[in-house]
This record gives structure tokens, sequence and C-alpha cells, in this order.
């Protein structure tokens, strides 16, 4: 009896060169896994940004564009645009990372957000800039030590960090806005639900959909992998909490 | 679209990118441009295509990679400064091969400048403001009529080489209305469906990237482009000559002020002075050898120009050796008169012994 197979969105001899102990390896997994459930590969574009969370299309097996640093949700909304247009029926989704989503590209997603544009977004939590070597992200948390806060964030000389989650929910054009975690079975189920039920709110048509994973990045953390979920499940959660800020669908 | 209509230039432009089948329109506000993104406004909203009233330049340039990306044919439209904050995924869309068309009516910069006209980003344009080893096509129109005519030819040449085309409209050209014909669009349609991002439906998945951390992937990728771009200036160079036949004098000149520049010529022409004008159309790639061409019997050239001289650099880099270049110029405001350019000619006559017939 097989229990297990390889999504078939996933590419075929698709090697994991992820750092070890990192979660983008099994958030794409969900990905794709939820891109098969819903039979979207075949009408799919998903929109890969800048940072470690461009190898996305080294891995699914879907048509995929890169999008320059931050522009994940334009360049998005204008394939959603153009497919519209041409009255074809087609699944767009971006798959970015904190530094991506929610610093250098915030303008592009709080506006595709409250025109409510009918994309799905996957922004990826690590609390820190992976790709370039752990420098100090938008969502660093406080006292966070990294390579450009080495004594710690703090609010004097570096300032808040944001929640994106939050923010998102509060756009009228929002329809579902999730924040959730991959340090354990419980929490990986969890994602996977959230993130099959913001594809659906596209599918029906509702709106923008926004699902924040909170994930590890060990190399950067200077942790094990399995220290670095423990960080996720004692600390990092705590600060951002899991839960769903605003589900349109559940109006009415 | 056949009878007589008196139509900007900015809306000329808007009428042909319809004709043309442009489905999305991606824009942000800035005179002396605002018309396009008015007029489409709510002729893309009738017929339910995808237009976006977009957070910012660079969202608008953006939101034209991802729609480009899947075939559609998609128009951006800004100004000068604002253009500048394009440059970036410009040269994405160079890497990327996306066919995107951006109309730039230029105003007076560098910075915000003001909007008076002027020909200031000819650099930027046919230089490239983004980074890497890249070139967009260039096209200058100079009448309302050729608005709209290189409007088709820009989402014409976009889809054959796969690459941005910018069409440079100075901001009189933009806001001058005059009587035209709009003719309807001469050129085919580009069979896309070899490299568009549809859906791997019957087919292997593709991905669009400029991404290529492979070392000689990312030469020979270079090296293709560069391939690309020596068949458009093989092919696609353009230009207008105008009475250089019998000229002892050549004008070179582009855009609206090429039109100016012609009076120039017929006002010598009737004291029995010989001038001509050579016009490029396409200012990249720019006719280099055609105007080489004329040097060789022609020695004297008057390059004029809405700047301080940018374009006087590839009129001189076109000069066989004899041959001389004068500058008359000013960057910004009232577009030069003809009495202006005329007292400037006479001092390069005199100059240069030039007799009259």
């Amino acid at each position: 009896m097989q229990v297990y197979s390889v999504p078939k969105s996933i590419k075929k001899d698709s090697k994991f060169t992820f750092c070890s102990g990192c979660d983008h390896g099994l958030a794409i997994k969900l990905v794709a896994q939820v891109l098969d459930e819903l039979n979207l590969r075949e009408k799919t574009l998903a929109v890969a940004s800048s940072g470690c969370s461009v190898f996305l299309y080294n891995f699914l097996d879907v048509d995929c564009i890169e999008s320059p640093h931050g522009r994940a949700a334009a360049v998005a909304t204008g394939a959603k645009r153009a497919f519209r247009a041409q009255k074809q029926d087609r699944f767009v989704f971006t798959y970015q990372g904190d530094g991506d989503f929610a610093s250098i590209g915030l303008g592009e997603s709080i506006h595709s957000a409250l025109r409510g544009e009918n994309i799905s977004i996957i922004c990826i939590n690590n609390t820190n800039y992976g790709m370039t070597g752990g420098q100090m992200g938008p969502t660093s948390t406080m006292g966070q030590i990294t390579t450009t806060s080495p004594l710690g964030r703090n609010e004097y000389y570096h300032g808040y960090p944001i929640k994106a989650a939050e923010h998102i929910a509060l756009c009228d054009g929002t329809c579902f806005s999730a924040r959730c975690a991959l340090f354990d079975i419980k929490n990986i189920i969890n994602t996977k639900k959230q993130i099959k039920h913001a594809f659906e709110c596209q599918i029906k048509g509702l709106g923008f959909s926004f699902v924040e994973i909170l994930s590890s990045c060990p190399t950067n953390w200077r942790l094990s992998p399995k220290d670095a979920h423990k960080k996720i499940e004692n600390e990092i959660s705590k600060i951002y909490p899991i839960g769903i800020f605003k589900d349109k669908t559940n109006d009415n | 679209m056949s009878e007589k209509q008196l139509l900007k230039g900015n809306i000329a432009i808007a009428k042909a990118a319809l004709e043309a089948g442009c489905k999305c329109y991606f824009g942000y506000p800035i005179t002396p441009q605002s018309e396009i993104g008015e007029f489409l406004s709510l002729e893309m909203q009738k017929l339910d295509l995808g237009y976006v009233c977009a957070e910012s330049e660079i969202g608008a340039i953006n939101m034209a990679l991802g729609a480009t990306a899947t075939g559609t044919k998609a128009l951006v439209s800004s100004s000068s400064c604002a253009i500048s904050l394009m440059q970036e995924a410009l040269s994405y869309a160079a890497s990327d091969e996306l066919p995107i068309v951006l109309v730039n009516v230029m105003r007076a910069g560098p910075g915000q400048g003001y909007i008076y006209p002027s020909q200031g980003d000819y650099n930027q344009a046919t230089v490239g403001g983004g980074n890497g080893d890249y070139h967009t096509i260039v096209l200058s129109p100079s009448s309302v009529e050729e608005c709209a005519l290189m409007t088709y030819r820009a989402f014409y040449l976009s889809q054959k080489y796969k690459n941005p085309v910018i069409l440079l409209v100075d901001g009189f050209l933009g806001q001058m209305a005059e009587g035209v014909e709009l003719v309807k669009n001469p050129y085919p349609e580009i069979d896309n469906s070899s490299w568009i991002l549809s859906g791997a439906n019957n087919r292997d998945s593709r991905k669009i990237h400029s991404l290529e951390p492979n070392q000689d992937k990312l030469n020979n990728h270079i090296r293709n482009l560069s391939a690309k771009y020596k068949e458009i200036e093989k092919n696609e160079v353009d230009y207008e000559k105008y009475l250089c036949d019998d000229a002892e004098i050549i004008i070179t000149a582009f855009g609206s002020l090429a039109r100016a520049a012609k009076e120039v010529c017929n006002h010598y022409r009737k004291k029995g002075v010989r001038i001509g004008l050579f016009r490029p159309k396409t200012l990249w790639p720019f006719p280099y050898q055609e105007l080489g061409e004329l040097s060789k019997k022609i020695k004297i050239f008057v390059d004029i120009e809405m700047n301080l001289g940018q374009m006087l650099k590839d009129v001189k880099l076109a000069l066989s050796s004899g041959a001389k270049v004068s500058f008359i110029g000013k960057p910004v405001g009232d577009w030069l008169k003809l009495e202006e350019m005329i007292q400037g000619i006479e001092n390069i006559i005199k100059e240069n012994q030039v007799a009259s017939l």
C-alpha cells in the first residue's frame, strides 16, 4: 500500500537545495499538495520573488515567473488582470519572503489587498533576510540579534517589526488573512488547511487571500533545525500569534 | 476608424493601442501624459479589459511584466522622472524578453523638473536607465498621425523581438491636437504560443526568470540577447530624409522639433540655400550607417534638439571623417522658434561660407 507520493506539482528528480532544517521545502511541498488537490496545476501561474523564495520555480512543476524584489503582488495583479481580459480562467499566486512582501514590496502588497485583487499570497516569515546572510528584516523581533542588529533589535535604534497578517486583514479588499507555522505535525496540517482555504477564496473569486507562514532559518539563527522549531513554538509564535485574522467566507 | 478626427497625440496613442489589440493598461498619473490613462480608463472598463490605476509607477510597470508574460498585449505610459522609477523592471523585461510597450511623454528634468516640453530623455531611452547589457527599441514620432502609427509599430516590434519598446514622445506632441485619419493596424499578429505562461496544460511547465546563478548560462543568455539586438539593428532602423539629395547642409533632429526643422529647410530653399533634414524615426537602433553615408558627400551638419545635445553624440559617431556638426538647442521651455533656429543656422552658413545659389 502506498502511503505517500511526491505531489505531481513538484518537478520530478528535483533536489533539495535549501539549508538543512529550512522550512521552505516543507512550505513548497504543502503548496504543491494543495495545487494537486484542487486540480490547479495546469492552470496555475506562480510568481516567485527575490531571496530564498525565488527557488520556488526550481521545485514547482507549474508555469512560473520571477518578479523583481518586492514586486510579486504587482506582477501577479498584472497576470491575473490579463487572464481575465483574455477570458481565461487561471490561478495566480505569489510565494514571497517577509522582506519581499512586507518591506521593499509593502506598497504593492497592501495596495493589491486594498484593490481586492483576486490573487493568493504565501509569505514565508523567517524574521530575517535569509539569502543575503541574516540581516535584520521588517519582521525581526525585538531583541533579535542579526548581522545588522548585532546588539539586538531595539525600539529606539531600529524601531518595531510589522505584523503582516494583521495589517492585511485590515484591508477591505482582503477575503482571507491567516498566520500559521510548521514546527510540529498539528501546525503543518493546519498550515496546509489555511493554504487550501486561501486558494479556494481565489477560485470562488472572493478577492485577496493571504497566508503568512512562520518558518525556521537555522543557518542564520545559528541554531540546530530542532532548536529553530522550538524557538518558533516558544518565542516567535507568541509575538506573531497563529490564527485567522479575517475570513469573509464566514460572513453570512 | 477612417474619418478625420481632431486628436491630441496622447489620445491618438491610446486609440491606436486599443486598435493594436492592447488588452491591459497600467499607469499612475503624471503630466503631460495623463490623457492616455484617462481615455483608456473608460474604454477599457466598457470592454471589460485589464485597467489598473496602480499604486505607483513601480507597481504599474511590474503589472505589465505579469500581463505580458501571459501573452497579453499591455501598455504603460508615464513621463520622465516617473520613467526613471521604472528602469529596474525595464531591465527585467529586457532580460525576461517580455514585450512591454512603454510610452514616455517627456517633460523637463533632471529630477522633478517641470511639465515644460523637453527632449531630455534621449540618453535614458537609448542607452538604457536600468542595469546590465540590454537595449530597448525606441521609436520617435513627430506628428499626431505618427503617434498612432508608431504605437502600432511598437506593439508589433515588441512582439516580433520579445523586447520592450519605448515610444518617446515630447510633451509638445502629446498635448498638441491636429486632424488625423487613423488607419487600421497594418501589422500581423505574432505567434507567441511557444513561450507564454498560460498554465502547463499538455506541455512542460515554463519559467521566465532573469536570475541565473550558472555563470555559463548567464553568459550565453546575455550573448543571445546581444545577437537579437544585432538583428534589430540590421532590420529595423527607420529614418526620414527631407530634401537631402542636393543639400549642402543637413539638419539632424527628432520628434516634433524635426517638423519645425523642415520649415527651416523650406525657408532657406526659398533663399537658394540648400538645406535638408535627416530625422531618425528609430532612436535605437540609430541610423548610423545611413547618416554616415550622407556625410560622405555632405560635410556640414547641424544638430537641433530640445536638450543640451544628447543625440549629438550619436550624430558624431555616425559622421564620416571630414564632416563636422554644430549644435543648436536649449534644454527646456518654449519650443525652439523658427527664428531661433534660423539665427543659429545663419551663423553656421557664415562660418562655413556656404554660398546661396
